[in-house]
């Protein structure tokens, strides 16, 4: 993938200097059930060299800084007009700003920056100060060239939720998803934030669930390409992909082992839909179920030791829990007579799915205990949720007034916000792991 | 007077010569056989040119004879054809009754005119041994991706089952599951769900 070698270079060419050490007070506490959002203000950036900003990245960083902050659900970012502080007398170190500026505002914390044009080459300085107590929480310099200056933002971004919630987000993570056009679908990718929109598969044909490895550089998928729906493998570092499994009837590839190379399958080979999983190092797949009903939907818990899956045996599909070896296997969810699309949090305890309430169906969670069960989402129709990495959020394909978008909220049901629309019809959201884009 | 005998053999010979070769053109529609023989006589008798002519009287009973025949065969072959454009019809027109037939919401049992029409189909496969039939599995837009694939298949396995059952060799038969993908009404409502709950059968005659 181009994002690696660009990566790659970005990194070779990045300098960054900490100018103070971490502190260890988490600021936010985002599992928190009642959390306020924390007001923070990102400044206009200095231009600190002699060349012109005829791009106006003054603001371009303020804005887009302020854009990804806002986009993790936990920050009110202050709008700048707002701003009481004059912006030529102040600079971007403690000593030259006046905290009472800024939290007469409301504000409290505070991001400054500056940065330096110096022929193709672009250095920029970013700080977070705490507002309250008036002092620098981290500083970061980046080198590298202009083009590089959408991923300083991201990394900064990163060290300003490290450093405020304890956790690094979600800013170098992608969304999987298939995106379907009349009877023709393709698998696609955006980034955590919307953009950067890529076509993954040109098959022409319908391809389904998309499921990313855990270290982020394969993914699975179905795709009826040559008739009949067959599991391929893609190799997203080359753009390589190869057939994985053609046996008659539906491949399905449900989703990764936690640990290593092993994938899950829906396979009905035999006759009977059942869940298989395989080695895709030994390329064995090994049965583990046995029951003439509908089984389908296998995922992961994430130490690896059990399996949700979706089973059709009790007269309706609902979602059940098994031990990895097929034993053990019981009911997780009574409520409502569809249950289906069991995701499993990565930091483990929660099960999210989708469930038919009023006709429709709607994003639920459960506890993996079959506790707490909590409905996320209400208007419209909201299906396949996925996790993000952190278990912070829920992305999900959602109907409301016959437009199709992808939706990510907060684990709690809160701040929903768009990340795409505009296709004929979203399928299959998969949260990519941590890609380490930058 | 000798040297004129021999120059009178010899025009009788010429003669002769360009006879047969006049004949033998004229005769291109019989077959190489027979302009052998002709050949042959030619050279057994060559003065006697008027024997020649006797052949081909032959020939042409012969060659009326061939085409009477040809003419017989090419009715009946008309016959054959028009038979079998009329069994294919027919064909045609049984399979074109051949018609989705349709499952509750969820569920993959077939209904008694599920098997109406199953008997239908199974009665044409069992008299066309070279028909086979791709049974597609459907549902409606409700549900997961991955459950409507399984219930789309379920949903054709319960087809080729019953078609089977009637003694339908279970090798003619293929199916696929397209889930809720591929919809016959894209609206969201229990009418487009009732028409897309279905399997459909594509039956191909060699």
């Amino acid at each position: 993938m181009r994002d690696k070698l660009r990566v790659v270079s970005f990194v070779l060419v990045v300098l960054f200097v900490s100018l103070l050490p971490v502190y260890g007070k988490v600021y936010i506490d985002i599992d928190s059930p009642t959390i306020q959002k924390f007001p923070i203000a990102v400044a206009d950036f200095k231009n600190l060299g002699q060349a012109p900003d005829r791009e106006n990245l003054s603001a371009w960083f303020a804005d887009r800084l302020g854009n990804a902050l806002q986009l993790t659900g936990f920050f009110n970012v202050i709008q700048r007009k707002t701003f009481f502080e004059d912006p030529v007398k102040s600079g971007i170190t403690a000593e030259t700003i006046q905290f009472s500026d800024w939290t007469v505002i409301g504000a409290e914390s505070l991001i400054k920056g500056g940065f330096q044009l110096n022929g193709s080459d672009l250095t920029v300085e970013f700080r977070l100060f705490d507002v309250v107590q008036g002092r620098l929480l981290t500083g970061k310099r980046y080198t590298g060239k202009p083009g590089d200056r959408e991923e300083m933002v991201l990394r900064f971004a990163e060290e300003v939720l490290l450093q405020l919630t304890g956790e690094r987000g979600v800013f170098d993570t992608k969304v999987a998803f298939a995106g379907k056009e009349g009877n023709l679908s393709e698998i696609y990718t955006v980034n955590f934030d919307g953009s950067g929109l890529k076509k993954l598969t040109n098959f022409r044909s319908l391809t389904l669930l998309p499921r990313w490895s855990p270290d982020g550089r394969e993914m699975t998928f179905t795709s009826y390409r040559d008739g009949n729906p067959d599991v391929y493998l893609l190799d997203l570092i080359s753009g390589k992909v190869r057939k994985l499994l053609e046996f008659s009837g539906l491949n399905l590839a449900s989703s990764w082992s936690p640990q290593g190379r092993k994938i899950l399958l829906t396979l009905s080979k035999g006759g009977s839909h059942e869940i298989y999983t395989m080695d895709l190092n030994h390329g064995t797949a090994t049965r583990v179920t046995s029951n003439y009903s509908i089984n389908v939907s296998p995922v992961w818990s994430p130490d690896g030791k059990r399996i949700a899956f979706v089973s059709d045996r009790g007269g309706s599909p609902q979602i059940y829990i098994m031990d990895a070896d097929g034993s053990n296997q019981r009911r997780l969810t009574y409520q409502g007579n569809y249950n289906t699309s069991p995701a499993w949090a990565p930091k483990g305890g929660r099960i999210a799915f989708e469930g038919m309430v009023g006709g429709t169906f709607q994003v639920f969670v459960i506890d993996e205990d079959g506790g707490n069960l909590r409905q996320l989402t209400s208007s419209g129709r909201n299906e396949s949720p996925s996790w993000s990495p952190d278990s912070r959020y829920l992305v999900y394909t959602s109907r409301l007034n016959g437009r199709h978008r992808l939706c990510v909220m907060n684990a709690n049901g809160s701040n929903v916000r768009i990340l795409h629309e505009g296709m004929g019809e979203y399928m299959n959201a998969s949260w990519s792991p941590h890609l380490k884009l930058y | 007077m000798r040297r004129n005998v021999v120059l009178i053999g010899l025009s009788i010979l010429i003669l002769a010569f360009g006879f047969v070769m006049f004949s033998g053109c004229a005769k291109k529609v019989v077959k190489e056989a027979a302009e052998e023989k002709t050949t042959t006589v030619q050279k057994e008798a060559a003065p006697a040119a008027p024997a020649a002519p006797a052949e081909t009287e032959e020939q042409r009973l012969a060659r009326e004879k061939a085409l009477r025949e040809a003419a017989l065969k090419e009715q009946q072959e008309k016959e054959r054809m028009l038979a079998e454009q009329k069994a294919k019809e027919a064909l045609a027109a049984a399979i074109a009754e051949i018609k989705d037939i349709h499952f509750d919401f969820d569920k993959y049992d077939l209904k008694p005119e599920a098997r109406d029409m199953l008997k239908k189909l199974a009665d044409i496969l069992l008299a066309e041994k070279t028909a086979t039939v791709l049974i597609e599995g459907h549902c409606d837009e409700r549900g997961t991706v991955e459950y409507n694939l399984a219930l789309g298949e379920k949903r054709a396995l319960s087809a080729m089952k019953y078609l089977v059952s009637l003694g339908v060799e279970k090798e003619r038969i293929k199916t696929i599951s397209y889930g809720k993908e591929r919809p016959l009404d894209p609206r969201h409502n229990e009418e487009a769900w009732a028409k897309n709950r279905r399997a459909h059968f594509v039956v191909t005659v060699k």
